[in-house]
This record gives C-alpha cells, sequence and structure tokens, in this order.
C-alpha cells in the first residue's frame, strides 16, 4: 500500500498538486487536498471539463456542496465505473479515495509516451532539439521593436544574413606512416607559412561555409574512393597507388582523343582557324611523349589546311568579287538589248555543256576501255609470273636429273639409297627431337593447369574479401549508430529525476509476482485437498446409509420374533440419530465460524470508514447549511 | 605420275586441345611458317568457341592448299590430357578426297601410337614412295587419287537445282574472271558449294582461284586481293556489308545471289545469256545425264563461244580484239558488253 501511495503522491506532484512533504499516504489526505489533487488531474486530462472547476474548496457549505456535486459529475463522465457523489469529496474515506486517485492518475496522457520510441540517432536527436527551440521561440509572443527585451532580438528582429560564399581552403594533409614523405620544404610551409582555415577566407563570414565546403568534398571523395575500389578495383588485383595511376592514365588519355577529334578543323570553316591552331599547340604539348612524330606531321597538317584555307579566301572573295561586278546590270542597255545578250549567253552555255557531255562521253569510255585492258594485263601478268616460277622449279630438278643421267643406273641406286638414308636420319631426329618435345608440352599443360587453379583460388578469395568488406562495413555502421545511441541514453538517464526509483518497483513487482505464484499454487493444493475430503465425506455417507438401511431391515427382520434383538434395534436407530445430530452440530458449528470472520472484516472495514467523524461533520455542515438558508431567506425578505 | 605428284606436299603440322581447354600447335614437318600456323590455328575449328567438330576442312592461302582434319580422343588410348587433335597437310595441289584418306590414315597412327615420330614415317614414306602402310585398312595409294576425280567431285546438278536461271549470273562472273563471294554459316555446306563452281569453267580448269574458306581477317583479305577474280566462301554473316570485296554475292541458305552495283555495269546480260541459262538448266535437270556430263555440256557451250571470239579476233590485227571491230559487228548491247569483257579476261583483248 505504500509504494502504491507513494506513486500517487508523486504523479499528483507531476500535475501541480501542492502536496506537503510530510504526507506520506492517501490516509492523510484532506478534503481540501483531495478536491485539489482531483480538480489537476481533471484539467491535465480533459482541460475543458477541469477549467470551470476550482482546485480550492469554497468557505461556504452551499457552494461545497455544489463542487463536490460537479466534481462527481465530472469524473462519472470521464468513466469512473465505481459509486461517487458529493460525499466522496467531502466526507471521504480511504479505499474509495485511493481507488477514485488511481483511476484519475491511469487516466492521465502518458507523457513517457514520447520517450518511449528510442530516438533514432544522433541526427533524429538533432532535429529534436531545432524543434524544441523554434517552439520555444515561436512560443514567445511578438513584440513591437521599441518593447523589445534583448531576450527577443535574436528571434525577432531581422538581422544581418550572409550568403554562402564558399572559398578552396588549404589544409596539411597528415600522412599516417605511407610509403612518401612530405618533402621539407612543404612541411616547412605548413608549420611557418599556412595561415589557419579561420584566418584564410577573404571574409570571416565565408569561414564556416569554406569548412562545410572543404568537409563535404573530402567526405564525398573518400565515400566514392571507397565504393569504387570495393567495387572495381579489387577486381583488377592492384594495389591501390598502381589503380589510381593507371586510372589517370586512362582519363589523360581519353581527354586528349576527345579534344583532337573536336579540334579537327574543317576544310570549310574558315573562321576557326585561329582557335584550332591555338588549340593544336596546347594538345602537341599536352600529349607529352608518346605522340613524339606525330606531333610534327600533325602541327604540318594544321598549318597547311590553315594555309590552303587562307589562300582560298583570297581567291574565293576576288571570285566572288569578279562574280558580282559582272552581274551589275549596266542601267545604260535597254530591256530588248538585254534580252538578246541574254539569249546569246544561253546558247553559248548549251553548246558548251553539249562539249562537255561529249567529252565526258568520250573520256568515260576510254577509260572503261583501259581498267579492262590493265585487268587482262594483270591477269596476264599474274598467270605468267606463276607459270615462272613453275617451269624454274622444274628447270632445276631437269637439270639436276641430267647431270646425273649419264650413269643413270647407279645414280639412280644411288639416289634411293640416299633417299632412304636420310629417310631414316630424319625419323631418327624427328624421335629425338619428340624426347625433347614432349616433356616440354606437358610441362607447359602443367603450368597452364596451376594457373587456372590458382586463378580459381584468387578469384574466389577475391569474393571472400569482398563479403569480409561488407561485413566490416556494416558492423563499423552498426557499432556507430550503437554507440551514438549508448552516448545518447547515457545523457537521457543522467537528466532524469531520480525521486522514483524504478528498480525498486520492478523489484517489488516481481516480488509480488513470485508470492501470487507461490500463493496460487498453495491455493490448488488446498482446493484438491478439499475436494478429496469432500469426496471421502460423500462416500462415507453413502456407505453409512446403505450399512444402516441394511442393519435395519435385516435386525428388524429379526426384531419381530427375539426381544434382545429388538433393543438392539432400538439402542441401533438412536445411535444413528445421535450420530447425525453430532455431524449436524459440527457442520454449523463451521457455517458459523465462517459468518464470524465475515462480520469482523465488515467491523475493519467499518472503522476504517471514520464514519463517526463524518457523521460530526455532516450534522456540523447541515446546522450551517440551515443558517445560510435562514441568512438568504432573510436577506430576501428584506429586499 | 607418281613422281611429281609426291613433291606437292608440303607439309605436315599437328594441333592439340588439352585438358585446360588450350589450343596449340604442337608440332610440324619439315616447317610451317608462322604467318601460315596462324592462319591455320584460325580455320581449325578447335580454337573456335563452339564445341562443334568439323571432321576436314580445307582451303587456299597463298597460293597453298591446306587440309585439316579433326579427331576427338577416343580410349583407349596413349594420349592423356589431349582432348581433340587436328592433323594438317599442306600441299600445292587441289585434292580433298586424296588428303582426307591420307590424313585419316595419319591421324589412326597418331591415336595408336602417341607420338608423331610414326605420323612422320607415314608422311616420308608416301613423300618418297607415294604409298604408305595403314594399320587398318590397307594401304593408301596415291595414285587412287587422280585430281581430275577432284576437280568433278563437286556436284553442279546441286547448283543448278537450287539456283535455276540465276546460275547464269554464276557462269558470267566465273567467265568474266570477277570476285564472287559465298555465305554459309556452316562450312560443310559452303566447302561442298563453291568447289563445283570452277567447273562452271571447265577449260580452264583453274581451281586457284577457289578459296573456299576464308576469314575476315586483314591478311587473308589482302591474299585475296591479289587475285583478279575468286570464288571465295565466308562463314561470317559480316561479309554482307563489305561491297568492296565482291561483285556478286551469294547467300546460299537463303539462296539470293546479288550482283554489286559497281559490277552491274559490266555483268549486263542479254539474250545470249538467256540462251546460255536455259541450256544449262535444261541439261541439269536432265535426270539421265551425271554430273560430269552435265560439265561436259556446258564446256561444249563455252568452247563454241570462244571459238566465236576467236574468229572475231583473228580478222583483227594481231589477232588481238578491238571495241572498234567488235561494234562493227552490231551485236545488241549486252552480247557485245560480255563478249568485249570475255576478250578481256581471255587475253584476246588488244591492248
Amino acid at each position: 500500500m505504500e509504494e502504491v501511495d507513494k506513486i500517487l503522491i508523486h504523479s499528483l506532484r507531476q500535475t501541480g498538486t501542492d502536496i506537503g512533504e510530510d504526507v506520506e499516504s492517501v490516509k492523510q489526505f484532506s478534503s481540501e487536498l483531495i478536491v485539489e489533487a482531483v480538480v489537476r488531474c481533471l484539467r491535465v486530462i480533459d482541460p475543458a471539463l477541469g477549467n470551470g472547476l476550482s482546485p480550492s474548496l469554497p468557505p461556504g457549505m452551499s457552494a461545497r456542496f455544489r463542487l463536490g456535486m460537479s466534481l462527481a459529475q465530472a469524473c462519472q463522465d470521464l468513466g469512473y465505473k465505481g459509486e461517487i457523489g458529493y460525499q466522496t469529496f467531502l466526507y471521504s474515506n480511504e479505499p474509495e479515495i485511493r481507488s477514485l486517485l488511481m483511476f484519475l492518475v491511469e487516466k492521465l496522457p502518458r507523457e513517457s509516451a514520447e520517450t518511449s520510441d528510442q530516438p533514432a540517432g544522433k541526427s533524429v536527436l538533432l532535429q529534436k532539439a531545432i524543434a524544441a527551440q523554434i517552439k520555444a521561440q515561436l512560443a514567445l509572443p511578438w513584440l513591437p521593436p521599441s518593447c523589445r527585451l534583448p531576450l527577443h532580438y535574436k528571434t525577432q528582429t531581422p538581422g544581418p544574413s550572409y550568403s554562402f560564399h564558399a572559398q578552396p581552403l588549404s589544409v596539411p594533409y597528415s600522412l599516417k606512416g605511407s610509403s612518401k614523405k612530405q618533402p621539407k620544404e612543404v612541411r616547412e610551409y605548413y608549420r611557418d607559412y599556412l595561415l589557419p582555415v579561420t584566418a584564410q577566407p577573404s571574409q570571416p563570414i565565408s569561414v564556416p561555409a569554406s569548412l562545410l565546403e572543404n568537409h563535404a568534398s573530402e567526405l564525398s571523395a573518400a565515400q566514392e574512393w571507397e565504393n569504387e575500389w570495393n567495387s572495381q578495383g579489387l577486381l583488377t588485383r592492384l594495389t591501390p597507388e598502381e589503380y589510381r595511376s593507371r586510372k589517370r592514365a586512362r582519363l589523360q588519355k581519353r581527354i586528349e582523343e576527345q579534344l583532337r577529334s573536336t579540334a579537327q578543323p574543317r576544310p570549310d570553316s574558315h573562321s576557326a582557324t585561329r582557335s584550332t591552331s591555338d588549340l593544336a599547340e596546347f594538345l602537341n604539348s599536352f600529349g607529352g611523349t608518346s605522340a613524339g612524330g606525330n606531333v610534327l606531321t600533325k602541327g604540318t597538317r594544321f598549318t597547311h589546311t590553315e594555309k590552303f584555307t587562307f589562300t582560298q579566301e583570297p581567291e574565293k572573295a576576288a571570285q566572288q568579287m569578279a562574280a558580282a561586278a559582272n552581274s551589275l546590270p549596266s542601267s545604260h542597255q535597254s530591256e530588248e538589248d538585254l534580252k538578246a545578250q541574254q539569249q546569246e549567253e544561253i546558247s553559248g552555255l548549251q553548246q558548251q555543256l553539249q562539249q562537255l557531255s561529249v567529252q565526258i562521253e568520250e573520256v568515260g569510255g576510254e577509260m572503261r576501255q583501259l581498267t579492262v585492258s590493265i585487268s587482262q594485263v594483270s591477269d596476264e601478268l599474274k598467270q605468267r609470273e606463276v607459270r615462272n616460277t613453275e617451269k624454274e622449279d622444274s628447270v632445276r630438278v631437269k637439270k639436276q636429273t641430267i647431270d646425273l643421267l649419264p650413269d643413270a643406273e647407279n645414280n639412280l641406286v644411288k639416289l634411293q639409297s640416299l633417299v632412304e638414308s636420310s629417310a631414316k636420319r630424319v625419323v631418327h631426329l624427328a624421335s629425338q627431337w619428340e624426347k625433347h618435345r614432349g616433356p616440354l608440352i606437358d610441362e607447359h599443360r602443367r603450368l597452364k593447369e596451376l594457373c587456372s587453379n590458382k586463378e580459381m583460388e584468387s578469384s574466389r578469395m577475391l569474393s571472400e574479401i569482398k563479403d569480409l568488406h561488407d561485413k566490416i562495413r556494416q558492423s563499423a555502421d552498426e557499432a556507430k549508430k550503437k554507440e551514438g545511441l549508448y552516448k545518447q541514453l547515457i545523457t537521457e538517464y543522467e537528466t532524469l529525476p531520480k525521486d522514483v526509483s524504478r528498480s525498486a518497483y520492478t523489484m517489488r513487482i516481481l516480488e509480488i509476482v513470485g508470492n501470487i505464484k507461490k500463493q496460487k499454487e498453495e491455493i490448488t493444493k488446498i482446493l484438491s485437498d478439499t475436494k478429496e475430503l469432500q469426496k471421502e465425506i460423500n462416500g462415507l455417507t453413502g456407505k453409512l446409509d446403505r450399512t444402516f438401511a441394511v442393519t435395519d431391515e435385516l435386525v428388524f427382520k429379526d426384531a419381530k420374533k427375539d426381544e434382545s434383538v429388538r433393543k438392539s434395534y432400538k439402542y441401533l436407530a438412536a445411535l444413528h440419530e445421535n450420530c447425525t445430530q453430532l455431524i449436524q452440530t459440527i457442520e454449523d458449528t463451521g457455517t458459523i465460524m465462517r459468518e464470524i470472520r465475515d462480520l469482523e472484516e465488515q467491523i475493519e472495514t467499518e472503522y476504517g470508514k471514520k464514519t463517526v467523524s463524518n457523521l460530526e461533520k455532516i450534522l456540523e455542515d447541515y446546522k450551517a447549511i440551515r443558517q445560510e438558508n435562514s441568512a438568504l431567506a432573510a436577506k430576501i425578505r428584506e429586499g | 605420275m607418281a613422281a611429281t605428284d609426291t613433291q606437292l606436299m608440303l607439309s605436315v603440322g599437328l594441333i592439340e586441345k588439352d585438358v585446360n581447354a588450350d589450343t596449340l600447335w604442337v608440332w610440324c614437318f619439315p616447317s610451317v611458317s608462322a604467318e601460315l600456323r596462324e592462319v591455320l590455328l584460325r580455320k581449325c575449328c578447335l580454337t573456335q568457341d563452339s564445341n562443334e567438330l568439323h571432321t576436314f576442312v580445307f582451303g587456299q592461302f597463298c597460293r597453298t592448299w591446306y587440309y585439316i582434319t579433326t579427331v576427338e580422343v577416343q580410349e583407349p588410348t596413349v594420349l592423356n590430357k589431349v582432348t581433340h587433335f587436328s592433323v594438317i597437310i599442306t600441299a600445292k595441289d587441289f585434292n580433298p578426297e586424296k588428303y582426307a584418306a591420307f590424313s585419316r590414315v595419319l591421324c589412326r597412327m597418331y591415336m595408336k601410337h602417341g607420338s608423331p615420330v610414326k605420323m612422320m614415317e607415314g608422311y616420308i614414306a608416301v613423300l618418297t614412295k607415294g604409298i604408305c602402310q595403314s594399320d587398318e585398312n590397307g594401304s593408301f595409294f596415291i595414285k587412287d587419287y587422280d585430281v581430275r576425280k577432284a576437280y568433278l567431285a563437286g556436284s553442279i546438278k546441286d547448283v543448278v537445282s537450287q539456283f535455276g536461271m540465276e546460275t547464269i549470273i554464276l557462269y558470267t562472273a566465273l567467265m568474266l574472271k570477277k570476285r564472287i563471294v559465298v555465305y554459309h554459316p556452316r562450312v560443310e555446306a559452303l566447302l561442298e558449294f563453291t568447289r563445283a563452281l570452277p567447273a562452271l569453267t571447265w577449260h580452264r580448269k583453274d581451281w586457284s582461284i577457289l578459296h573456299p574458306y576464308v576469314h575476315l581477317n586483314d591478311r587473308e583479305l589482302d591474299n585475296l586481293r591479289l587475285c583478279t577474280g575468286y570464288v571465295a566462301g565466308f562463314v561470317d554473316p559480316e561479309v554482307s556489308n563489305r561491297s568492296d570485296l565482291f561483285d556478286v554475292y551469294v547467300n546460299l541458305p537463303d539462296s539470293e545471289i546479288t550482283i554489286s552495283q559497281s559490277a552491274k555495269e559490266t555483268m549486263a546480260m542479254g539474250k545470249l545469256h538467256k540462251e546460255i541459262g536455259h541450256f544449262i538448266v535444261q541439261s541439269a535437270e536432265d535426270t539421265d545425264r551425271t554430273d560430269a556430263q552435265v560439265i561436259k555440256d556446258i564446256s561444249v557451250k563455252t568452247r563454241e563461244i570462244l571459238t566465236n571470239l576467236v574468229s572475231l579476233a583473228e580478222e583483227c590485227e594481231n589477232s588481238k580484239l578491238t571495241l572498234e571491230s567488235l561494234k562493227q559487228r552490231h551485236f545488241p548491247p549486252a552480247t557485245e558488253n560480255f563478249l568485249f569483257h570475255l576478250a578481256a579476261a581471255e587475253q584476246l583483248l588488244k591492248i
């Protein structure tokens, strides 16, 4: 009960009820305190309901009575199931008050609902802090400029705002055990001459912007490198430095190619020549070592086309001018002359055209003839060449045969033997070569197999490495998150009020639960015992009845004849009667004992209700009301 | 003669594919130039990604004929770690049957003994004596394989039955020494078809124009360009975009013949061609006549035309034909054009 009271008092204190330090339990609540507590709870639960009620008991009896009634009504509106009326507040008793207060406290909106959903990380915290700040600032009422306190200056006057202007910063690199050392000059520069970051930008206003940009760019560069390395870099099985240098070379080549292709001057673009020659020079310097010879030729090609386009320009211009001059109509001549002139021109041009077409046809025919004869001649040439080589070969063979001809028979035999011996020799050489070749080929195959096995191994290991990388990253992320969460929770825990110790409560609750379990077990045992006993009793009673009936019959049969049997029958009946009476008495005793226990409990509760003091109070209040009534009646009568 | 025949063989080589899926040129005798080796590795089906085995493939490169026989190694064998191998024979003459039989013998030898030395012995035996003892089906006699039989082995009837009247385009192209490109995705079909085409110009008996298996590789194409007229077979469908390589393009699976723009003028055909075309088709459709007889008929017809042309040429000085003298005959323009170019091809034209 004490713990319950403590929790109740604590919650009531949180609603704003002013409960004194020495008040330990609900028994010590006075009516004023009860009323205040209930009203404050109602205000928190339902402001509309509670705002109409005053937390302090008015002095007048009728007013008190009215307040009590409205409070009771309010509580019933909220859903309190128990019996409630003005008497609960004015003439209170402990159990009723306790249950009412527990109901109200439960109805209080859970302020812990906000903190129960665990915050997910630092950014959410930051956002919540920002939201809280903004809410607080918005809660401050707007004041006209003349009335503003310094507190409001930050939030309500439009201060100077700066645009986000970031400037590049120079930050010294810290090398953690990398293979190349920073040259001494660089270190000296970093140590003695490089300005601190806050002094580097031209305006101090841009410092935060520059810092943010610098940091963001470094962070994104590191992340991108991570991603690229994990996805592509590992597959190439190079070290990071090699990979980077290869990538750089590749990109440089691509840029060069692109620039060259777009810088190729087209022959009809006159105006672009100057810019392209500049670009060509730049490209040549960019091309570096590989483009050695090409640089020169490309250079000359550019200059050639340059010259070509330039020479074309004055030519074209002259032509255009001449054409323009010719086409100027001389206004002196009359229309007819003009027409005749034009006709002459037309006929002249047509003649020219005809001549040209005839010429073209002739030339075309000649060309065909020539191509055909070229093909014929080249064909003949090829055939002759082939025949020549064949004839050369046959001449050679025949010459040798002729040399051998004088001594035909012998030479033939000699030749045959020579052929056989050389054949044998060649075969012998081949077998020797085979002895060398075989092992070499086998070795080659074996090494190839090893190589492919190693490759499979390495690719398997690569995939394992990738998996490990992923796992590492995941675990790192999780660890970071958990650490953040932990720090946050620690700070929260420290800021929590320590007056109510949760652990004590949880221990007690667990203890109580354990006790209840034990009690439940005992109860079940007792119940089962009781059942057993009851069964036994029933069985025995049944047995008794049956036995008595049988004995009764038996004895009665014989009782008609024998006197002693009649007497024993009388004794049997009396015994049975007495025993039944005895059992009855025992049962009655048990019932009465139970009744006594119930009545004792009722007496206890009645005592708790302090009915006597309440009755006295009621009598007094009744008297007060009567007095008020008469006073009011007198006032009315007076006027 | 056996003696000259044996001098036609140039070399024998061996390519192996092992359990590492590695294809190597492992042995050759007497020697094969690096360039030819590269070409032969490309032609060998073991280097190609697909797992198809082409048992016998032949072709020409730089006036050298090569014949490749590929065999899968069967158990039981002395060769461990080898899954397939190819035997390549290079020679100066065109005779697929002869070299196919010979290389089969060599393959069996190699499979049985596991050493190329035995192969070499057989090769030298054929080189010196013209005969090779084979362990299984008797001996290999070089005499059994006459070159005429090789020329006539292609089936001209199949060509005519596939293309009908369009065969005249092929005839004209061959007569005028034009460049014909044939495409078929399967090598065997390509070889079979292209080897029959030079038979249409039987009077020349020139199979050196035949390049039945060419890849779109610079070196091979350069070699091809050295010939004025050729019949080239490709398995790569990209060749249809290479109009610089052909005057006539034959798409074998679709049975289409196209004449390229640049050659349309010279290949113009008229009444004479129609006549010849009909004749060819008629002769081929006659079921009683064999391939050899059909070829003979066509060659007779060709000879008619050529004697006509020669007689025309004799009337001119130096017995060389000129365009003017041709024009005097007032032939129809297509015939005149054809005869003019034919004279150039037969070297009867005055230069």
